[in-house]
Parts: C-alpha cells; structure tokens; sequence
C-alpha cells in the first residue's frame, strides 16, 4: 500500500510506538511469525542490568513508583528533592511526586483546586487525577504489583446485565483463552481450586482443567490473621437489597511473580518491594517479553524516539514522524526530526499518550476520532486506602507487596446503582498509608505525631524505642480498595493549549472527577473496611485528607466530600477508557482486536481501550488482548 | 565524610554509644569482623554535618557514663524527660535516626527549631541495613536475605534480630 | 548468635596452627617438589600439594588488630585456601582421579587436571530425571558423533543457563561474552564426589525427586585436615590457537550449540581447542556455611578501569581491545540480541574490571600479595607451566556464621568483601549495589530447587528433569 512517499514498499510490516505490555507482546508474536517490526520508544533504552535503577531507589528520598527510573527527583532534602520541569524533558510522563503541583513540576496539566465539592449534577469536578505511568524501554509495568486477576463475567456485561456503562465487544469464553496465553507468557502463580469460592460469590470461571503455570505464592500471616478474623463475616445489601448479604473471605491473588524457578528467572524471595521494582526479576515485567520479541531476529527498537505525528492519507496510516533526541556532551538536549513507514502501525504508549498523539495527529486535528471518544472516558481504579492497627502481631513488611484479596464483593446487583470493589490486603504495613516506618520512627526519636501513634509526644531511645517501633510496626496493615470507576466523557484528556515538553509537545491537559456512582461506591468502601477492622478487633488510623507522605504535600487535590463525609482518593496506578474498544463506531475508537474503526491500518492498543473497567487490576487483561491484536495483525498482513 | 581513617578506638566508642542509643546489640552495629563499616561511615557523615567538635563532646558525654545500663545512656544522651532537648540531644536524635533508617535528618536547631528534615539518604549501603526493619521483625523493603515462603510463617524473636532485649523480649 | 561465631573464629584463629594435611606429596615428595615447599612453620601458606584443603587455616591475628587489619589478616588465610585449591584441583590426577602424588602441577607446562574429572551437572541431571553415576560415559548429540573420541569433553553452555543462552539467576539481561574473534565463551559446571552422593543419595537429581524431599538441603562441610565437602566448579573457555597454547590451560574439547527455537538456528558441534578463561570454585565448609567462593581469571582477561583511565594497556587482551577507543567500543556492554552461538558474531564483548573494592581494600591488597606467592611458586615448578597465568580476583566468605551452620539473624553471613565478581561470569553486574550487583552469597542465597525450596547456595538442582 501507498505510503505517500511515493514508493509503495514500506520500511517494515509493522511499526509499533511504546515499548511497554502490549508493544512487546505484539513486537514478539509478530517476530515469531517472521514479521519485521520496528518499535519506537519515547525513552531511554532498557539497561543491561538493573543497578542504576536498583540505586536510584536505595537513595530517593521518597520511594515512590517512579523512583528507580530515570529524570529523578533530587537526592537531597527538604522533602522529596527537587523535581525536574517537565518542560525541559524530552519524554516526561506522570509522577506521584507531582501530583497536586503547577505545570512546573507536572506533566499532567490539571487543576489543583483542594476539596471540590459535589456540583448540582451530584458529580465533583476537578479533581486530580493521580495515576502515573513511565516512558521507558519496558514501560509502566516494570511497576506493577503483579497482581493477575481475570475480570468475571458481569464485568464485560455492564449494560446488558446492570443497565449501566457499555458491554465489553468481546465474550467471557475468548477472554478465558486469551487470558490463558497471557498468564504462561507472563508466569502467572495462583490454583484454580483456590479460586474456586469465587466461583459462587461474583461468577469467576475457568476453562474446565484449566491449569495455571505455577503453584500460588503462599499466603501472608497478615493474609491469614484476616482470613481467620472474617470467616462467616458477611455485609449486608443496600437499598434494594436489603436483606441480601455478601460473604467476606479472603481469597489468594494470582500473580504475575514465580513460584518456581521459571523462565530462568529467579523465585520470589519477598523483597516487598515488587512495586517499583523488584531486584531479582522474579517478577514478570516487559522486558522479559521484549527479550524474547529480540531474539526472534525480526524486531528492532529504536530508543529515544518519540513519535509526534501519524500520518492518514486516504483513510490509512502511512507514516510515523518521531523526533530522534539525545544529549550532547553538555548534556543539552537535541533531537532530529525522522520518519519511518509500515504496513500496519500499533498505537502502544499507553493510555494518556496514546490519546494526546491521536489529537496531535495531523496538525493538531487529530486522527481516528471520528467517535469524538479519543481522549474521553478517561477512568483509573479510584483507590481507598485504609490501615489500621491489629490486636496482635500480622508481622507486616514482609513477603511480595499483595499475596491475598478479599475478591468476594466484586460483583452484584449494587451495581446497578454504585461502583464494586476489590479489597487488596497490603503486607507493607503503613509503608503506603503513611510513609512507615519512616514516620513513626522519626516520631517517635523526634517527639512528632504525623503518624497519629505518638499523641502523648514521647520521644524515646534505647531499648525502649526499639520495642515500642516493634509494637506498632509488627500489627500495621492496611487495605487498598479498587473502585470502578463510570466512563464519563469529560473526563478526557485534551491537548494543553499553552505547556509543552521539551520537544515542544504539547502535554496532556485533564479534566477529572468523579460521578454519584463511584462515590457511593467508594461509601460502601469505606463502611466495609470499617466493618472489617472492628471484626478483626483492629483499630482504625484511616485519615480522610491529611497525608504527611511525601512530606510537605499539602492536602488538596485527591480531597472530597460526599455525603458529609471526608474521602481522599488515590490513583491505583491503572489507566484506562480514553480509545474504549466498542461495535459502533459511533461511539467507540477501536473494535475489539483494538483496531481503529476510522484508520484500519491503525491499531490502538493499552488498557486505554477497555470500555469498562470493572475491579481487576488490567495488565493481565491488556496483554489479553495484546494476544488478540497479534492474531488480528497477522491476519492482516495475510499470514 | 572523613578521608582519613578514623581510629579504631574512636570508632568503637561511636559504635558503642550507638548500640546504647539505638537499643540494638553492639555486635551488631560494630561487628567483630566488620567489612561494610557502617559505624565508620555513620561517624564521618555525622561529622560533616555537624563538626567534628560537636562530636567529640557528644562521645565525651558517653564516655562519662558509659558504665551506666543501656537504657540510662540513652535516656541521659537523648534527654528522653526534657520537653526543650538540648542541641547535643539532638545531634543524638539524628545519629539514632540514622542508624535506624539510612538517612541523615538535621537535628531540629539546624532547620529553626522544627525535627525531620531529611538531608538524604546516606548510600545504598545504609539503607539496606537499616535498623528500623530489624525492629519490625523484616527487612529493608528491596532487600531480602530471606527466602521463599518465609512471610508465611511468624519471623524471629525481636533478639535474634539484634535487638539488646533482656530475655528474648518483644512480640 | 554473634557472639558464639566471635568466639568460633577467635578460636580457630589463635589456635595453635595445625599441622599440615598429611599427603602422598609430603610423605614421598618428587625432587623438584621438595625445594618449592614454602610452608612456613608459623602460619598457613600456600603449598604445592595435592591436596584439597577442607576449610580454611587461619593464622594468629596480630595483636590488637583494627577492624582493617583483622580483615587483611583473615581474608588473607582465605586467599591462602583459594590459591591452595586452586593449585590442588589443577593438580594433574592419578587413576583414582585424585591428584597424583607423583607429579607435580605444571612441570610439563599443561596437564589434565582433577576437577575436569568431577561430575558435569548435565550428566548429573539427566533427561527423564533418571539416576546419575558418577563415572559414566556422555551422552554425545548426533551432531557430535562425526568428531568425537571417547573421553572428549562436550561444552555446551553459553551462559551460567540450564539452557542456551539469556538470562539464569543474574537479574536482568545478562548476555553471552563474546571474544575479540567474534566467538561465544563456554561455560561448565562440575560438582566434586561428595556433592555428587548427596544429590544421589537424596534422590535430587530428578523433579520427582525433589518434589518428595522433605528435609533441609544441606550439602556437606569441608573440614580442615579432614572430609573434602562439596565443592562445585564453574570453567569459562573461550577458543585459543595453538600460538596461544603455551599462555592458558587448554583443552581440546567438542563444543555443542543444542537446537534453539528462538532465537532460531540449528544444533551445530565441532572440535575446538579451548583456552580456561575463568575459574570460579565454591567450596562448602565448617568456616563457609555460605559457602567459600574463590574466583580466578586468565591475567589476560582484561584491564581495570585504572588501567584504561592510566593507559597502561597490554597489547593484546581476550575480552578487549585496546586500540577501540570508548566512543567506539564502549566498556561492559551487553551484546545486542538475538544470540547466536553458532556464529561468528560482528560485536566483540569490551570488558573492563570494575573496582567493587572501594571500603574493601583488604580484598584486592590480600589477592595481590597471594598471586604473587602463587606465581612464583607455579613458575618454580617449570617457568612455562600455564598456570602462572591464573590470578585470584577474591574470595568471599562469611565473616559471621557458624560452624557449618548459619546464624540466626544473619542468614548471609555478612560476606566478605561485600562485592565480588568474575569478569568471565558476571560480566555485566560488576557493581556496588546491594541485591544487584555481584555478590556471590547473596544471588546463590536465591537458589532453590525445581520446586521454590532452598538449596543451599547452589543453583545446580535447578536442572532437574
């Protein structure tokens, strides 16, 4: 096909833009089958050991999810360090250290109002959205957590089942195959039987025998101390359901983390660290499939390019214009302007940038839009947080970040009306909640109380201190609860008319908030893990607004109030809905294989195309359907 | 930090001082045979933030009562009673952080009065050895010595984790 | 806890100093052996002998040492051990396999050597996880039978892998090292008699087998003056000329590439003669409960950093080339994938030695002062014996541990020095970054079975089929 240069033999079959989940999924089936592929990465190329980034975070102040990857907060205090400016960056992305601060510091453009209140339409606006991503060789997803969930039936069924949102365009028997592939691609550990109490409660299923790669990880004490607490806890219906009760168990995670030696990678030795990164890969992460993608021969990456442009001409993609940057011996950022052409091209930057070089496109008047829905729907897996202290030791800080879940509330007819939930038992103690042990050591040396533990103001030394820590740090726990957020369309992300980065590319503007319907999920969130905590006889810390981590981040943005009540949201880290997949091209931007209604040489892949986002945290589901794409792709090329 | 080594015995009554303020082992703050140096690195960093003069009274006071319990030396160095903790007390506060977190936080007369503001995290090393985890019973999130399947079971007594407990006290 | 290892190590360290070992050598030494031996009556020193030390000897300490002389002092000892199995199993061995008391090492130049007679671990685990033996013939690949002899060696690996290539326990991207012609270096890994039984006699040589044990790996601990303990050995080879024979242990083997998928390309074999590039020896014993981890590398493997900032280059190195200049070729670069063994590669693996050493200076003056020991003593024996150019980079050992048993707390043991590595083996983490960088207890620390189980710092069971 013609790709407007003039001669119709384009440079590769395929060229793919990011080097993350999907890209590398798709570069290496594509490889396998003697297709040459070229991937752009905006960022820098992968390293060939993990030293840097391991240094990186040993010596960031706050170890955020960012903090082993390159352009880094400062090293040295007050607070976090400095943070670069994203307008002298060549492939800035989204930090946790930025959120809630001007341009100068964010890439994400967006408002900082503090504590909006619900408008006439019961709905908060402005707020900020607080999810972040990388641009590297890998990827988001060196940060995973590796939690390897399937979604349940219900969840691709919203509308037909619920009257709400959209059904998914693709059924629950294909995913169950294509999420197959993707857990022995990634080594995914977890025992169908252990699932098998799921199977009742929100309609989980399994190809019958189905078996996973490997054996579970094995639970955590905190894991079973809840497990033990809630046995025969149920929470009751609302509204009209009243008198219908949900059980509460805990129920093993599968994860994307070895069991065994698998992959010649090693097994996990709980480092607790798997986000941001874990030291001995024994958590799955892009660069392992990119690896593969390499070894087949077919697939080049060219690192340090970012693409800016696709060009459509008659309807298809014929061209890609990246800027080619680099550094010169003073460290001055240059870049060249290039181009490369292919048969077929895959949009896999991820869910922001994907939308913001969709816009770009075409001088600014943006491509396979005709939806109007690019950049729209923008949807994470708002998070609550809430910890507590036990009445006996749960020995946090050990073990991989999340080993089990309380999966059981995921699904029901509440959602008809309120967002579900999925109750991820943390085995960092207050690691997250409060930046422990940090806070309360220096507390408890110093005579502070941001931890809330040291009310009377001690300081302490000796023996003491090292008892009194161990008291507190040893029954520190908390949940992280994933709420399902609505598709909403304004909520997107639009080109900002006045920042751009370091390559004078605009950066994306968002506007975000949150519907009736998420918040009252969110209510039931917070009820439920009260609920929870006076069950296990636990007392409660959970703090609405006031966060002392990363220190010196005033409260603000993130702040809501609903109901009356106090709530503060986090970003789950789970990007999604802004190019949703649907059958009417109408209203959705890519088909279910993530090709592009408008551009039919155009995929566009990434958690940006699911039209729901249901309680699963999506990697599993997006290398799913990176599966699909790569069978869609072949087929395309006539393969 | 120092370029000059620092002498043995000077070290010893830093690492010393360190146990008794931090409630840890002296062993293990200062083993036997010592290659990472913690003590050694910990007293030149100190140093530099807060002058080799500042120090050496701090040791001077220690070795005043450095027959006295543990307990006492700390609660003494510290000021652990006294609402209004002198500079000295303070420079004790930050080498007690120090030895429990990895990082140097400037005692509070240093940043007008108000405590924990950190300085940076003093090297890879620090971190990783870390008392504070110790005393939850864990390790340095990053960095296990353990193995798989471990966070299913109960950890070690607080004392096998160095903790200088009476009788293996602790939960 | 700490306190009994102090009292451990303070004992073995002011003890009186044990006699030597009893061996053929001293009972009946040859000539040429009896002027060379160097033992000097007050403290452990290297020897040439035949015998495998089983642990370490540790002289008095100097009195009132500091912390670095205490280190100086006792790593020495190690270097000692090191150089001293160094020298033992490149003994040239007897029709036992021991090392024959009538020869000496290199009094012909070369010679075949005990620890190429140990157990490759592809014979130990073997397909179907059927019961190994410990003398046996190898299996050859079809593509082999054209070149074959009996009793050739077939070198397979091409990384530290169970299977070709990529990465094994090193955390991330590690490659094959490529020589200055364009050609993989091969590894090996052999496991001494004592290993050996306890694989077989606990059934570990198959998944199955793993699958039922129920106990603690624990591999058996070498004793000073008594039982040898497991010892594993891992060789790096790349392949010399005959030119090059003179300078390096070789050896004239059939070097295999099994069929791979991906990367795509089809078993291929030949004959080549090899040169030893690297030497890595892991010796459990009384004092390593961790495990003893000596490493030695062909002088000629590759210059320091110092050496390249400094200029002062060799002419010629196996993993570099001195008239590349950085911008050209920069230093410690993994080889772009896909690897390919099977052929001739246009990228050429630039190496330089990092200094891990830096707090750790004990390590590199101790290793220093042995090699030189240690050269003069080989070089005694016939100034063309090869194994003059063998130097020690370190050993690590535990510097807190019990007797053949881990502290509780300190399940490392807190090495010494805290970063090691071998410029043939751990190519491309020569770093200072804790749970990253080279450090041979802790990765081995993350070894396990087929099944997540601990192994006990070896990663050999691992292979099971």
């Amino acid at each position: 096909m013609s790709n407007g240069n003039g001669s119709t033999t384009a440079q590769y079959d395929v060229v793919i833009i990011g080097a993350g989940v999907s890209g590398n999924l798709i570069a290496k089936q594509l490889g396998l089958a003697g297709k040459k592929v070229l991937i752009l990465e905006a960022g820098p190329t992968v390293p060939d050991s993990r030293e840097q980034y391991m240094e990186n975070f040993y010596l960031a102040l706050a170890k955020t999810p960012e903090s082993p990857y390159p352009s880094l907060a400062g090293r040295t205090g007050p607070g976090v360090g400095s943070l670069p400016d994203p307008a002298a960056l060549p492939a800035p992305r989204a930090t946790v250290l930025a959120i809630g601060r001007p341009p100068q510091q964010s890439h994400l453009i967006q408002s900082q109002t503090a504590g909006a209140p619900v408008n006439a339409k019961g709905e908060v606006r402005q707020l900020q959205f607080s999810s972040t991503y990388e641009r590297i060789g890998g990827g988001t997803a060196w940060h995973w957590l590796g939690t390897s969930l399937r979604l349940v039936p219900h969840d691709l069924t919203m509308q037909s089942t619920y009257g709400v949102f959209q059904d998914w365009p693709i059924s629950y028997d294909e995913m169950e195959t294509l999420w197959g592939l993707a857990e022995s691609e990634i080594g995914v550990a977890a025992s169908v039987a252990q699932q098998e109490p799921l199977q009742a409660a929100i309609g989980l299923r399994y190809p019958p025998g189905y078996q996973y790669p490997m054996n579970p990880i094995p639970s955590s004490v905190v894991d079973q101390t809840i497990s033990s607490a809630v046995s025969g806890m149920s929470v009751p219906g609302e509204g009209s359901e009243g008198g219908k009760e949900y059980s509460v168990f805990v129920t093993s995670t599968p994860a994307g983390r070895n069991s065994e030696p698998y992959q010649n990678r090693r097994v996990c030795a709980g480092n607790t660290n798997c986000i941001p990164i874990c030291p001995i890969q024994a958590k799955w992460d892009p660069t392992v499939t990119l690896g593969s993608a390499l070894d087949t021969g077919n697939v080049t990456v060219s690192y340090q390019s970012v693409a800016v442009n696709i060009a459509v001409e008659g309807g298809n993609a014929t061209r890609v214009d990246y800027l080619q940057w680099s550094r010169d011996a003073n460290g001055d950022l240059t870049s060249k302007p290039m181009s490369v052409t292919g048969t077929i091209y895959v949009l896999a930057a991820h869910a922001i940038e994907n939308a913001k070089l969709l816009l770009l496109s075409n001088n600014q008047q943006g491509i396979a839009n005709s939806s109007d829905q690019v950049g729209r729907n923008l949807m994470d897996h708002v998070l609550y947080l809430a910890w507590a202290l036990a009445d006996q030791p749960v020995w946090g800080y050990r073990g991989p970040l999340a080993t089990s879940g309380i999966e059981s509330l995921r699904d029901g007819e509440f959602r008809s009306n309120r967002a579900a939930f999925r109750m991820e038992i943390g085995n960092e103690g207050w690691n997250f909640s409060t930046g422990d042990p940090y806070t309360t050591t220096m507390d408890f040396i110093t005579g502070t109380n941001n931890s809330q533990l040291n009310p009377q103001g001690q300081r302490l030394g000796g023996v003491k201190l090292a008892e009194q820590l161990n008291s507190f740090l040893t029954r520190q726990f908390r949940f992280g609860l994933l709420l399902e957020q609505s598709p909403q369309a304004e909520n997107r992300v639009t080109l900002d008319p006045t920042y751009t980065d370091g390559l004078n590319i605009p950066r994306p503007h968002i506007e975000y908030g949150l519907d009736e319907y998420t918040m009252e999920g969110f209510r039931v969130a917070a009820d439920t893990c009260s609920a929870v905590f006076k069950q296990m006889g636990a007392t409660e810390f959970t703090q609405p607004t006031v966060h002392p981590y990363p220190p010196g981040r005033n409260p603000g943005p993130g702040d809501f109030s609903y109901q009356g009540k106090e709530y503060h949201m986090y970003g789950a880290g789970h990007i999604m809905g802004t190019h949703r997949m649907g059958t009417d091209s109408a209203c959705s931007v890519v088909d279910a294989s993530q090709r592009s209604h408008d551009v039919p040489n155009l995929w566009i892949v990434g958690s940006g195309s699911f039209p729901t986002v249901a309680t699963a945290n999506p990697t599993l589901t997006i290398m799913a359907l990176a599966f699909k794409s790569a069978q869609s792709i072949l087929a395309a090329l006539g393969s | 930090m120092t370029t000059t080594p620092v002498p043995d015995n000077i070290l010893a009554d830093f690492a010393n001082m360190s146990a008794a303020l931090t409630g840890f082992q002296s062993s293990v703050l200062r083993p036997f045979l010592d290659p990472v140096n913690l003590s050694g690195l910990y007293y030149g960093f100190a140093v530099s933030q807060v002058s080799q003069q500042a120090m050496d009274a701090l040791l001077n006071a220690y070795r005043a009562i450095a027959t006295q319990p543990a307990q006492t030396i700390a609660d003494t160095l510290l000021e652990t009673a006294s609402p209004t903790p002198s500079n000295q007390a303070q420079i004790a506060q930050s080498i007690v952080a120090m030895w429990y977190l990895g990082s140097w936080y400037k005692p509070a007369y240093q940043n007008a009065g108000t405590p924990g503001a950190v300085v940076q995290v003093v090297s890879s090393e620090a971190y990783t050895n870390g008392l504070v985890w110790k005393a939850a019973q864990a390790h340095p999130m990053g960095y296990s010595p353990f193995t798989f399947g471990y966070w299913s079971q109960p950890p070690a007594s607080l004392a096998t984790f160095g903790v200088n407990v009476p009788d293996g006290g602790g939960q | 806890m700490r306190k009994l290892a102090t009292i451990t190590l303070l004992a073995l360290a002011f003890a009186c100093r044990k006699e030597l070992p009893k061996t053929a050598a001293t009972e009946t030494p040859a000539p040429a052996q009896e002027a060379k031996l160097t033992a000097a009556p007050s403290g452990p020193a290297i020897v040439l002998s035949s015998a495998i030390p089983g642990d370490a000897q540790f002289g008095a300490l100097p009195p009132n040492a500091t912390n670095e002389e205490k280190l100086l002092a006792i790593q020495g000892d190690f270097d000692i051990f090191s150089w001293n199995s160094f020298i033992a199993l490149n003994w040239p061995p007897g029709p036992d396999g021991n090392g024959d008391p009538t020869k000496t090492i290199g009094q012909d130049g070369d010679n075949d050597t005990v620890w190429e007679h140990y157990r490759d671990v592809a014979d130990v685990f073997l397909p179907g996880g059927k019961p190994p033996v410990w003398k046996g013939s190898t299996p050859v690949p079809p593509e082999c039978t054209a070149d074959y002899a009996p009793g050739m060696r077939i070198l397979s690996q091409v990384g530290k892998t169970p299977t070709v290539l990529t990465e094994f326990s090193q955390p991330f991207n590690t490659g094959p090292l490529i020589d200055q012609n364009g050609v993989y270096t091969r590894y090996e890994i052999l496991v001494n008699k004592p290993m050996f039984d306890y694989i077989l006699s606990n059934s570990l040589y198959s998944k199955a087998g793993q699958k039922v044990f129920s106990g603690t790996v624990k591999f058996p601990c070498g004793v000073l003056g008594g039982a040898e303990g497991a010892i594993m050995v891992k060789s790096a080879w790349k392949i010399i000329d005959s030119s090059e024979m003179s300078r390096f242990h070789s050896e004239e083997v059939l070097v295999y590439s099994p069929a791979s998928d991906n990367p795509p390309y089809p078993a291929k074999c030949g004959k080549q003669t090899m040169g030893l590039v690297g030497l890595h020896i892991g010796h459990k014993t009384n004092s390593g409960a961790q495990w003893l981890w000596s490493t030695f590398e062909h002088v000629d493997n590759v210059p320091t950093e110092d050496d390249v900032k400094g200029g002062t280059l060799k002419a010629s190195y196996n993993y570099y080339n001195p008239k590349c200049s950085a911008a050209d070729c920069p230093p410690n670069q993994v080889p772009p994938r896909p690897w390919d063994p099977t052929k001739v590669s246009s990228f050429h693996s630039q190496i330089v030695r990092i200094n891990t050493f830096k707090g750790n200076e004990f390590a590199p003056t101790s290793a220093a002062e042995r090699n030189a020991d240690a050269v003069k003593l080989l070089a005694g024996v016939n100034p063309d014996s090869v194994w003059q150019n063998y130097e020690l980079i370190s050993t690590m050992w535990p510097t807190n541990t019990g007797t053949c048993q881990a502290i509780a707390g300190d399940p490392l043991g807190t090495p010494a020095p805290t970063f090691l590595a071998n410029t043939t083996a751990e190519t491309y983490i020569q770093g200072m970054v804790p749970n990253v960088s080279s450090n041979c207890i802790e990765c081995h620390n993350n070894a396990t079975m087929t099944t997540p189980v601990a192994s006990d710092f070896t990663y050999v069971l691992q292979r099971a089929q």
